[in-house]
């Protein structure tokens, strides 16, 4: 997974101003699972999953979650932004090893 | 005097931090990661009833099924790829309002899967993802409201091949 990081951001074709738009997001990256020993007990070790993302308009936060091991591997999301001007849509991951990964897209009106 | 010091050096740091990494969300990651128990540590198993309490104490649900929908298929025949869709008929500003939608699974191993916090920028409350099931099970949506109500839908699914076993490690 040479990849891994890899931010990508879509968002509709035409977007009119005051719209609420869909954007969808992706990451590439294992968001790695608990894994165990024969005894079924868990092994203690700092696994590698992303654990915060935030969303950024116009350098404003607007939308944050907090993600555990439960979201599936290269996770994606689809949420809702509303624009009321053009500008400079910033996603931003933070995982368990200290990365972060940033995706940006220019919202601009048809 | 103490405490104002220790403050002051706290705030100190704080700032550092956000000034290293440019965005204030990350805080609590660099202030945990130099530990032997790092963020990535797993924690203990919990059951739903006490994600329950410990996210919500002890606050009363509402049923929401006429305010919010959960999408999820019936059978999911991977459970480590489910899609789960919540949308919510529920305002982001004004007096009430979604501050935060939380999505739950009853039989994993921890049933908190993700919360998603909205802001009125936001426009809706809605989101769409893919989570990992461990086994046939209920999933809940709550959505909590900034005067501290609570919403609850939930929906049963069966899983066919679970999303969280790996085989075991020798």
């Amino acid at each position: 997974m040479a990849e891994i990081g890899r931010v990508s951001i879509r968002l509709p074709s035409s977007i009119v101003r005051g719209d609420v738009i869909r954007v969808r997001t992706l990451l590439i990256h294992p968001q790695e699972i608990v894994q165990r020993d024969r005894a079924n007990n868990i092994i203690p070790k700092n696994y590698h999953f992303v654990h915060t993302m935030i969303a950024l308009y116009n350098g404003k936060e607007f939308m944050r979650m907090e993600l555990t091991q439960g979201i599936s591997q290269n996770p994606s999301f689809i949420f809702p932004l509303k624009v009321d001007r053009p500008g400079k849509l910033t996603v931003s991951f933070a995982d368990t090893q200290g990365k972060h990964y940033e995706g940006t897209a220019e919202v601009k009106f048809a | 005097m103490d405490t104002a010091m220790v403050m002051s050096r706290r705030n100190f740091l704080r700032g550092a931090a956000v000034a290293a990494v440019g965005l204030p969300g990350f805080i609590p990651t660099l202030a945990v990661s130099a530990q032997s128990s790092g963020p990535g540590f797993p924690l203990p198993d919990e059951s739903v009833e006490s994600t329950i309490k410990r996210l919500f104490g002890h606050r009363t649900f509402q049923r929401g099924d006429d305010k919010m929908k959960l999408e999820l298929p019936l059978i999911a025949e991977d459970g480590g790829n489910v899609a789960v869709t919540v949308e919510s008929s529920l305002p982001v500003s004004g007096p009430a309002a979604v501050s935060s939608i939380y999505i739950i699974a009853d039989k994993n191993r921890r049933p908190l899967l993700a919360k998603f916090s909205f802001t009125a920028d936001s426009g809706r409350a809605f989101v769409s993802t893919a989570v990992r099931l461990a086994t046939s099970t209920d999933v809940r949506a709550v959505a909590e409201m900034n005067d501290g109500g609570l919403f609850v839908v939930s929906k049963h699914v069966r899983v066919t091949i679970s999303g969280c076993d790996l085989p075991p490690q020798s």
